[in-house]
């Protein structure tokens, strides 16, 4: 490929690589590393086979437990993490610094000791835990422990994105806003807002991506009602991969969709 | 109507820089504020603005205190640098954003011209077209007090030049003050009724243009004007309607009134400055001496011309309309007689 070039020709770059080709074939490898599984899933079973178990009530149980609880995580995870996203985008300082810090705390916990340090404040044995249990509503094993293990782990990406999103608008439209009269809420909602909107979208999705995947602190926190995570898990080791397959599909699919929405509507925080 | 601004011994400390204390007093004109980039400026419209809140002092418009008051309370509208229109809005619904009234708005857009952009996007708009549509939103709201931040100074000459007097025209049919910030001294002559000097976070002279260019207080004022003619001097006569100062070896008669010291900084303004042929008879005449051109530029409206006083250690900068340049031939070693008329000489006292 680099025998073209001028340098190689006057002799003087005889082991000149073209370091971008280098690149591109490690880089490569990877990619195929990526791609090559993921046709597989695809491949390794049949279309039929596997349109006929989506309709077992497994399946179904756990594709509507999944869609359900991500869908109100993602909204739990909104109406609390855009305050502070905008909270942080819009202070500096230590404070800031150290909020941040929590927030991402989550990010890079592992997910099962994300779910451990829930039921030591939600698990049956703590006060608040039994207290649930007592009103009839158990914050574990339930369709809302399950919504409280995603929250956990999927709501800061609402909130880094979103701020990132509020930084990149300009401040100086905020105080034209205000000056004209507006006050700090109307100018949020005139301005600041819309303004940031596909990268709040951004992190919606992120979140709702993340939520629906969601496997570790769910099994510590609720392994019941199962979610498709849970549900490929148990297929996987009761029955033997070929049982896994149809619930993964649906998830690929799902992540598939999450990209679309990045790459169109919303503005991809990683271009 | 009559709103005045009143500020009073304005602060604002920041960790490079100290605001203040500022004593300023702005009735229904317009006041130009000029200084360099970082001397303050956008401090002080930021402060009356509401955009920062200042350490001490008070702001009062129309008799009412301001400080403690969010901007969204304060009536006092802003133009910004790039405008700071709502790139997700029309031109119709920027102007319209936070109207007083649909009448206003209307006349607004007669008067500036916008009638053809009212479904554009800013992003489609030209400089000169967004500082029309911001100044448009701004007023549309009747605010006390308009501040303009450096509005024309992203525009290229011919469009600032138009828009320039279109603000002139505009400025006088308001009745309100106005703080126009710029760092260009042809907009601040043009536009203002009376111009601020701002240096350090201090205001160094207040005046009209023609006394902040003719009769600056302090030597920084005479060069930020463009007074580049700057020479130590000493008093050595003064009679009833004239002052004698030397500078070098050279004496000068003035009308500039008789300053408190008797070293003195002398400002001659190169428009001043007279360049004529060298055979016009010596330089018995007062306020006359021969010298050779050393430079000169063209710098489009005028030469810029550098002269060396024969003789002497003066050199004087001498701005010469391209006519005069032309007709006296003039080139870089040529022989001028310069003529300082006496009313042009204008002197600052020593401080320390």
């Amino acid at each position: 490929m680099a025998t073209g070039r001028p340098s190689n020709r006057s002799g003087t770059a005889a082991f000149g690589f073209d370091w971008l080709t280098v690149a591109l074939v490690l880089g490569g490898v990877l990619l195929l590393y990526y791609v090559v599984p993921m046709v597989s899933l695809f491949l390794s079973v049949p279309v039929g086979d596997v349109l006929a178990r989506m309709s077992d009530p497994a399946v179904v149980d756990s594709a509507t437990t999944s869609l359900l609880s991500a869908s109100i995580s993602t909204v739990v995870a909104a109406l609390f993490g855009l305050p502070l996203a905008y909270w942080l985008a819009r202070t500096d300082g230590a404070v800031t610094k150290g909020v941040l810090a929590i927030v991402v705390l989550p990010l890079v916990l592992p997910p099962t000791v994300g779910g451990i340090v829930l039921l030591t404040v939600i698990g049956p044995g703590s006060p608040l835990g039994e207290a649930a249990i007592a009103a009839g509503f158990p914050l574990t094993r339930s369709l809302a422990g399950v919504i409280l293990a995603q929250t956990f782990v999927a709501s800061p990406f609402v909130v880094v994105t979103a701020k990132a999103a509020f930084e990149s608008v300009d401040r100086t439209l905020e105080y034209a806003s205000r000056s004209l009269g507006k006050s700090r809420l109307t100018t949020a909602r005139n301005v600041t807002l819309p303004l940031a909107g596909p990268g709040i979208l951004a992190g919606v999705t992120l979140a709702f991506a993340r939520a629906i995947g969601e496997f570790g602190a769910t099994m510590m926190v609720a392994y019941y009602p199962r979610t498709m995570p849970v549900q490929i898990w148990v297929a996987f080791i009761e029955l033997g991969l070929d049982n896994a397959y149809p619930v993964a599909i649906l998830l690929v699919l799902i992540a598939a969709a999450a990209l679309l929405i990045l790459n169109t509507v919303a503005s991809n925080p990683w271009e | 109507m009559g709103m005045t601004l009143e500020l009073s011994r304005l602060c604002k400390a920041y960790a490079q820089f100290d605001f203040g204390p500022v004593d300023l007093t702005v009735d229904d004109d317009v006041l130009a504020v000029l200084g360099p980039s970082g001397s303050g400026k956008t401090t002080l419209l930021s402060l009356i603005a509401g955009i920062t809140g200042p350490d001490s002092g008070s702001i009062r418009l129309g008799g009412r205190e301001l400080v403690g008051f969010p901007p969204e309370d304060r009536h006092v509208g802003v133009v910004f640098q790039e405008g700071a229109l709502f790139p997700h809005m029309t031109v119709r619904e920027n102007i319209g954003y936070a109207a007083t009234a649909g009448e206003r708005v209307d006349e607004l857009v007669t008067l500036l011209e916008l009638n053809g952009l009212l479904d554009r996007t800013p992003p489609t708009l030209s400089g000169g077209e967004q500082q029309r549509v911001a100044l448009a939103r701004t007023l549309a709201t009747d605010p006390d007090v308009l501040l303009l931040d450096e509005p024309l100074s992203s525009l290229d000459a011919p469009i600032r030049k138009r828009l320039r007097d279109e603000l002139h025209g505009l400025f006088e049919s308001l009745d309100i003050p106005v703080l126009y910030v710029t760092h260009d001294q042809r907009t601040a002559t043009a536009l203002g009724d009376r111009i601020a000097i701002v240096r350090d976070g201090a205001l160094e002279q207040v005046g009209t243009p023609s006394t902040v260019l003719t009769r600056p207080t302090n030597r920084f004022v005479a060069r930020f004007t463009g007074t580049e003619n700057l020479f130590d001097g000493t008093v050595t006569d003064r009679t009833a309607d004239e002052t004698i100062v030397r500078f070098g070896d050279r004496r000068f008669r003035t009308t500039a009134s008789d300053p408190s010291t008797s070293a003195v900084t002398g400002c001659i303004h190169p428009s001043r400055v007279e360049v004529e042929a060298p055979d016009g008879g010596g330089d018995r005449t007062p306020n006359t001496v021969t010298g050779t051109v050393t430079r000169w530029l063209n710098e489009g409206s005028a030469y810029r011309v550098e002269i060396e006083v024969d003789a002497e250690s003066l050199a004087l900068t001498a701005n010469v309309r391209p006519p005069t340049f032309e007709r006296l031939e003039l080139e870089t070693g040529s022989e001028v007689r310069v003529r300082v008329p006496r009313e042009s000489i204008h002197l600052i006292p020593e401080r320390e």
